[in-house]
């Protein structure tokens, strides 16, 4: 009965929460809370990681924040403060939850609904191991990028509902600066997707296996434009995720804290949830798209020594995208604490008039590499 | 709301009204260096019309002048400007010490060179890195603190106090230097021009630093002068006038006969000459020039008394005198009358901040509500002497 | 320039409303009460004269004093029936400066205000004028601007009296 439901989904590749939910036979479960189990399941893991990345985030940021100002960082709340997040985010929790005089009830409650709902709805299309998914998108990279765009919504419908003007200031800069490096941000990922052939995630890091792990897409021998589309995106999602030096919209010295000025406890703690996913799910399509997903030599020797669907061969797979989704976090955390701030308008000069053509430019090239110059490669060929 | 008749489009567009919004800076504000409150009528991004309101940190120092007792008035000084109480102890000595015609010791003329030039150099780093805390670099801030630390230490070695120093006194300084206190001097001296290069290569030539800073709030020359302004305000603009050289009190003049330091002028080399870089770069370049000032006084300075006989109940003699000098924010001028009696008739205290503040009402509007903080920011001010 | 070049200078030029000048000296032996006068030396200045008093000091071209560093006022003691403005000069030009003061009467005390000869007395004068009561007349904007808007009274004379109560709050 359960083989019967799952089955009827396109599917490819094995997953692990259907072999799961295949191999138990509950007779007495109802045929129409079959579909509603592996939901909830999926929905229940994807809460607890964005809960869990968050979290990780947090204290990674003061440790990093911390060691860059020569100081320390949390370090009484557990060995080098790593309670510290658990801590936090207790204390938010006791927050008096208030709403503003004035402020729009409705929207107010919804906004940060919307914003973490967009990330949580996002992470469906991610892979967490090559065996250990919950769908197998071939639209993969369009629907990740398009869920992330809806946190804007959330963003200015906070800013306008807090009634106070700071917040609408940071509300209007943040949909600004989105919409302008959106457009970058999808035209400098064409070129790895025209490399790959295709949208979907994994099938973009299986075409990355090969010479021991490390035949990834970034390096020039494949296609030389990849390197500077790699950096478009990188800025692209910079200004994405309103980090430093597009943090504009929670401009700390000037808006005091732009669109969440109003907002404090859980609710706040909701767009700092969003913030941090969306860094770490923005690393995570740079490593898909550019250093090789789930391939590493640690997954080829994992494969190599365990097999192919060996339970190690996917923590192996999984460990490697994991360090990867945290090596470009740590990046963009320590461009953060580098960096000023870049003023609204020249954020938006860069967007439109340096990066957008830049990135077209990129994707005429590496197109016009991969008609003509590709097929001669002997290493691009078969 | 007036309903709208309009009819064909052309009315219509007419009839849409839109109103400047108007937004309230202050008093809690993290950008606006105190508190104090900037009312600016704003369309959209564009800042149209700025009125700053200032008296939320009045505390009444100069009525309190004429109420307390001469040397009894000496702490109050050091809290107008808390960010340089050195220099605010000085002018208030050298104002009183002028009325009553005492001559100052060398040795406390120069120790009290080596603390004004010390405190120069730890306003210079508050101003620079609060600086880059509101443009949004929040590490060079931290790193400025550092060597903020080591100075405010010095002092408290040497007073006891680490902010409000009530240290020179009228005739000299309260106590000599404890040994030690110079070698330590100069290791800070040598620490500091180290740390001082990391400051430039990682805010000063900063390209998003620069293309926040460069051709904003700029101040030509004869706005300057009109407005009154002092300090680095003027040497940004590329007027060269320094109180330490053309005007010299204590031992200065003696100092740049030395050789031994020079004053920074803005040249307008990243932007128009004026504007905020200008400012920033040259309270930056100020710093090594006090460290040079700090060096001479360590290599002349000898043993000796270091405060001149001073009765407990000072009477000063009858008269008025004005000294201004050479604040880290500009002109701290002291005006003091006396009627040969125990208290102040008159106690002005004439604040650079205060004089400095009145051009951000002019500089403000057509810039982007950014550039404000980046024009308050570059003026220095410490609000505690705006208000008084 | 030292003191009395710019005193003769100003008297060749007609400086308008120049009245007189006050220098420091010495106690006078001869006489036990007088002890002297301290400090520096200062031009008296009729009070409805200053602004254009100013205006010479500022464009004579061998004055050039092109800074007003302070303006602000002085009550001499509870008796005395008179205010006085004090104004402090300054020539980077020349580098001398020069201390000026006006008398006005406290009963009325209204004078012209210097703001068209340099735009640093906008703020002074109205410092000025809500701590003395002195009323800056032609001053483009005579709000408080230390005190609170609706304060009452003129803080640094020196016959003020502290509010009982301001807006509820009891102030003893």
């Amino acid at each position: 009965m359960f083989t019967e439901v799952l089955s009827a989904a396109p599917q490819s590749g094995t997953n692990a929460i259907n072999d799961f939910l295949a191999g138990v036979k509950p007779e007495f479960v109802p045929a129409w809370a079959v579909p509603l189990t592996a939901v909830g399941i999926a929905v229940g893991i994807t809460i607890a990681l964005v809960s869990v990345i968050a979290m990780f985030s947090t204290w990674l940021e003061r440790k990093v924040s911390g060691h860059i100002q020569c100081r320390y960082g949390p370090m009484r709340a557990g060995w080098h403060g790593w309670l510290q997040p658990l801590a936090d985010g207790v204390k938010l929790l006791l927050k008096e939850d208030l709403v503003p005089v004035g402020a729009d009830r409705v929207m107010y409650v919804v906004a940060p609904a919307i914003v973490l709902a967009s990330v949580l709805a996002a992470l469906a299309a991610y892979p967490l191991a090559p065996g250990f998914f919950f769908a197998d998108l071939d639209l993969g990279i369009f629907f990740i990028l398009a869920m992330t765009s809806t946190t804007t919504i959330g963003v200015v419908m906070a800013g306008w509902s807090s009634n106070s003007k700071w917040s609408l200031y940071g509300a209007m800069r943040e949909a600004a600066q989105v919409v302008a490096y959106e457009i970058p941000l999808g035209i400098s990922l064409l070129v790895p997707i025209m490399v790959a052939g295709s949208f979907n995630l994994l099938e973009v890091s299986r075409g990355q296996a090969g010479m021991f792990g490390m035949d990834w897409y970034i390096w020039p021998w494949v296609n030389p434009f990849m390197l500077p589309c790699f950096v478009l995106f990188f800025i692209a999602i910079l200004a994405e995720t309103k980090r430093a030096p597009f943090d504009l919209p929670e401009a700390e010295s000037e808006l005091v804290a732009g669109f969440m000025t109003e907002y404090s406890g859980i609710r706040w703690s909701f767009f700092f949830m969003e913030e941090y996913a969306a860094m770490y799910l923005y690393s995570v399509v740079g490593a898909f798209f550019f250093f090789g997903g789930f391939e590493s030599p640690l997954t080829w020797g994992a494969a190599k020594v365990f097999g192919d669907g060996h339970v190690l061969y996917h923590c192996a797979a999984g460990l490697t995208l994991i360090l990867k989704g945290f090596a470009g976090v740590f990046l963009m955390m320590w461009l953060r604490w580098t960096l000023p701030r870049v003023r609204i308008d020249q954020v938006m000069t860069l967007g439109y008039k340096y990066l957008t053509p830049l990135a077209l430019a990129c994707v005429l090239g590496g197109s016009l590499w991969e008609v003509f110059v590709a097929p001669i490669l002997p290493w691009r060929n078969g | 709301m007036a309903e709208s008749t309009a009819t064909t489009e052309r009315e219509f567009m007419l009839d849409v009204r839109t109103q400047d919004m108007e937004v309230n800076m202050g008093p809690q504000h993290p950008a606006t260096h105190g508190v104090m409150r900037i009312l600016m009528r704003a369309d959209g991004e564009i800042c149209t019309g700025a009125q700053p309101h200032l008296g939320y940190l009045h505390r009444c120092a100069e009525k309190i002048g004429e109420n307390v007792e001469w040397l009894q008035y000496l702490p109050y000084t050091d809290r107008y400007d808390y960010l340089a109480a050195m220099n605010n102890n000085l002018g208030y000595s050298l104002a009183v010490e002028k009325l009553m015609g005492i001559e100052i010791p060398r040795r406390a003329l120069m120790i009290r060179t080596i603390c004004a030039e010390l405190n120069r150099i730890g306003s210079h780093l508050i101003a620079f890195g609060t600086y880059g805390l509101d443009i949004g670099a929040f590490t060079p801030f931290l790193y400025m603190f550092r060597e903020r630390e080591w100075m405010m230490a010095l002092f408290e070695k040497i007073c006891g106090a680490r902010l409000t120093y009530s240290y020179i006194r009228i005739g000299g300084v309260f106590n000599d230097a404890p040994p030690g206190w110079l070698s330590e001097v100069e290791r800070f001296c040598d620490v500091f021009e180290e740390k001082w290069q990391e400051y430039v290569d990682l805010l000063m030539v900063n390209h998003i630093f620069v293309q926040r800073t460069a051709n904003i709030g700029v101040i030509s020359p004869a706005m300057a002068l009109d407005f009154g302004l002092s300090g680095p305000m003027v040497r940004g603009s590329g007027i060269d006038w320094d109180l330490r050289r053309d005007m010299p009190y204590e031992l200065y003049a003696e100092i740049w006969k030395a050789g031994a330091f020079s004053i920074p002028l803005g040249k307008g080399e990243r932007g128009a000459l004026g504007d905020c870089w200008d400012r920033a770069y040259v309270r930056v370049m100020e710093m090594m020039e006090s460290i040079k000032i700090v060096r001479w006084c360590l290599d002349s300075i000898a043993p000796g008394p270091v405060i001149a006989d001073i009765p407990k109940t000072l009477r000063v003699p009858a008269g008025e005198a004005y000294v201004g000098i050479e604040n880290p924010r500009g002109e701290l001028g002291h005006y003091v009358v006396s009627d040969g009696g125990k208290v102040a008739v008159r106690c002005r205290v004439r604040g650079p901040s205060f004089t400095n503040l009145a051009v951000v009402e002019e500089l403000m509007p057509g810039t982007l509500i950014a550039d404000a903080v980046a024009i308050i920011g570059s003026t220095d001010i410490v609000v505690g002497e705006t208000d008084r | 320039m030292d003191f009395r070049g710019i005193l003769d200078r100003l008297k060749a030029r007609q400086a308008p409303g120049l009245v007189g000048s006050d220098e420091p000296r010495a106690a006078d032996p001869a006489d036990k009460k007088d002890k002297g006068r301290a400090g520096d030396p200062f031009l008296w200045v009729e009070a409805q004269a200053l602004p254009r008093f100013l205006e010479l000091c500022r464009d004579d071209e061998r004055l050039r004093f092109e800074c007003l560093i302070d303006l602000t006022a002085t009550d001499p003691s509870k008796d005395d029936p008179n205010l006085h403005v004090v104004v402090q000069l300054l020539s980077l030009a020349f580098r001398h400066r020069l201390m000026v003061k006006c008398t006005l009467p406290k009963a009325a005390a209204s004078m012209p205000s210097s703001v068209p000869v340099h735009r640093a007395a906008q703020w002074h004068e109205r410092e000025c004028g809500e701590m003395f009561g002195i009323t800056f007349t032609g001053h483009p904007d005579p709000r408080h601007i230390l005190l609170p808007e609706d304060w009452i009274g003129t803080p640094l004379r020196k016959d003020y009296v502290f509010p009982d109560e301001y807006h509820g709050i009891s102030c003893k």
